[in-house]
């Protein structure tokens, strides 16, 4: 039952994933999204002895959602785009736990769930009113941080200009692909870490600012030495800098653990 | 009637007291202009016009014998119309600014200072050593006209930093004698100097360089025209590694964070 329901919903949403997976392989922002899966299976996999125990209940409700979705993916059929698509396709996978288990069952894979927001194609109205804000302001604190350091810098927009040494902090630049690593990095890492729920919306806030935080000084590094701003040199300081930011979610993570119980002892 | 006076009067005050220095529209063109020689050594980069007038030599440039490391992506002119034009509309541009009503009186390095739109006044060497902050106040047509009686120095790292609105080729610096830019400044606006301009290694200049008498020395420098930075081939950017790759390492460095005490009973057999 659970397989063939599976099967019927990768069936009915087939150009939404034929879209979503499109879009990892172009769009290097997004190429997360084939990790995303296996890492939402491993977790329904290693959580089976907790959901596969409850009882199932079938609600009314997952019909609701599946016809809702249905309805979605419709309309993104005549036109909407991929995004509705794609949201209807996680909104049909809620509603077939729902009919097929319950209440229960939803809420006990509830984080996998949350995950695959990670999946989602870039809804274009929101990434392009986010990406030039978040160029603008990597330029600017990569200016501050270079400034602060003692190096000259001017900035034009976003353009650093160090000794004559020009980097553009492009769409690319943005810090986008650091937020949304480290973000389901932070929510993986909080799951695996600890239980409670709060430690994983913890997590995932304090990735917010160290990404941004990291990509700027990623920028500051290309824009201050010529030999970083291309090439494997460069592609090395972007991906150190960025597992520079593990140890400091571990350290956060003990920041958080020791707040809790100083307020709770 | 009266009242016909006051405004001729006010409008008069006020055409005196906001002098709008202007460059014509060949030096305009101009990165590099001397009158003597233009002299360099490195890999500089000149993005508009460069030339020489009454002076014929231009050296360490590439496509001017005898050729160099410099690139000029503009023309270069050596004591030919356009140069001798260009040095005709220099001497105008530093008689305008040396007789702008001046607004203030500075005196000796005006490092970590803030200054407003207006002509400032420095009787003898000015100095820059750090920061000098030139405020447009919001405005982009807003003017700085300095009247230096001798020597403009930059020290090594100094900084012109032009904010709100501030435009380089509103900023006019006429020097009595010569112009020296500091190892690695990075400066802003339109050098008129009576004698010669030197930059010092790597030093950058958002503007002109341009001598009425003297030379310019350049060493691995940038300039870029004020109003033409558009001009410059595009910089590289600077994308992160792919969201995949980021992903991937985290994952694979959880894994052996959380496999660390199996991992190490393994390397210890």
């Amino acid at each position: 039952m659970k397989a063939l329901t599976a099967l019927v919903l990768l069936v009915c949403y087939l150009p939404a994933l034929q879209g979503m997976v499109q879009q990892w392989q172009s769009d290097e922002d997004m190429s997360h999204g084939f990790v995303v899966p296996f890492v939402i299976l491993w977790i329904v996999w290693r959580e089976r002895g907790r959901w596969q125990t409850l009882e199932a209940q079938p609600s009314a409700w997952g019909f609701a959602l599946l016809a809702a979705a249905a309805g979605l993916q419709a309309a993104a059929a005549l036109g909407v785009g991929l995004f509705a698509g794609s949201v209807a396709f996680l909104i049909s996978i809620a509603g077939a736990i729902l009919s097929v288990g319950g209440f229960a069952w939803l809420r006990a894979l509830a984080f996998p769930l949350a995950l695959t927001i990670f999946m989602l194609p870039k809804l274009a109205i929101v990434y392009n009113q986010a990406t030039l804000p978040l160029q603008l302001f990597a330029s600017r604190l990569a200016a501050a941080i270079l400034t602060s350091g003692g190096i000259g810098v001017v900035r034009e927009g976003n353009i650093l200009d160090v000794r004559g040494h020009r980097v553009e902090v492009a769409e690319a630049c943005s810090g986008i692909r650091y937020l949304m690593s480290l973000g389901f990095f932070a929510m993986v890492f909080g799951y695996f870490s600890d239980s409670k729920a709060w430690m994983r919306l913890a997590l995932l806030a304090a990735a917010v600012p160290l990404a941004i935080v990291a990509n700027a000084v990623r920028v500051a590094a290309a824009a201050w030495q010529p030999s970083l701003d291309s090439g494997t040199p460069h592609a090395i300081s972007g991906w150190f800098i960025f597992v520079l930011c593990l140890p400091a979610l571990l350290v956060l993570r003990q920041f958080f653990r020791d707040v809790y119980a100083r307020y709770h002892s | 009637m009266r009242s016909l006076t006051k405004l001729f009067l006010w409008s008069a005050l006020t055409v005196s007291v906001k002098a709008q220095i202007t460059l014509g529209p060949t030096l305009n063109t101009f990165d590099i202009l001397a009158g003597s020689t233009v002299t360099n050594s490195g890999p500089t980069v000149i993005n508009g016009n460069l030339g020489v007038s009454p002076g014929t030599a231009i050296t360490g440039f590439s496509g001017f014998a005898p050729g160099g490391p410099g690139i000029v992506n503009g023309t270069i002119h050596s004591a030919d119309g356009v140069a001798g034009q260009a040095q005709s509309e220099l001497t105008a541009a530093y008689n305008a600014a040396a007789g702008a009503a001046s607004t203030g009186v500075r005196a000796g390095d005006i490092g970590g200072t803030t200054l407003t739109p207006g002509v400032y006044t420095i009787a003898s060497t000015l100095g820059i050593t750090g920061t000098v902050t030139l405020d447009a106040q919001g405005n982009p047509n807003a003017q700085f006209i300095f009247q230096i009686g001798t020597a403009l120095t930059t020290a090594t790292s100094s900084i012109v930093f032009l904010i709100n609105g501030a435009q380089a080729s509103n900023v006019f610096w006429q020097v009595g004698s010569s112009a020296t830019l500091g190892t690695s400044s990075a400066f802003a606006g339109n050098i008129l100097a009576q004698a010669s301009v030197s930059l010092g290694t790597g030093a950058l200049i958002q503007g002109r360089a341009l001598a009425r008498t003297g030379a310019v020395t350049l060493l691995s420098n940038i300039g870029t025209a004020p109003g033409v930075i558009g001009g410059l081939p595009p910089p590289p950017g600077t994308p992160a590694p792919s969201s995949l790759i980021l992903i991937t390492t985290a994952l694979a460095c959880a894994g052996i964070y959380q496999s660390r005490e199996r991992l190490l009973k393994i390397f210890r057999g």
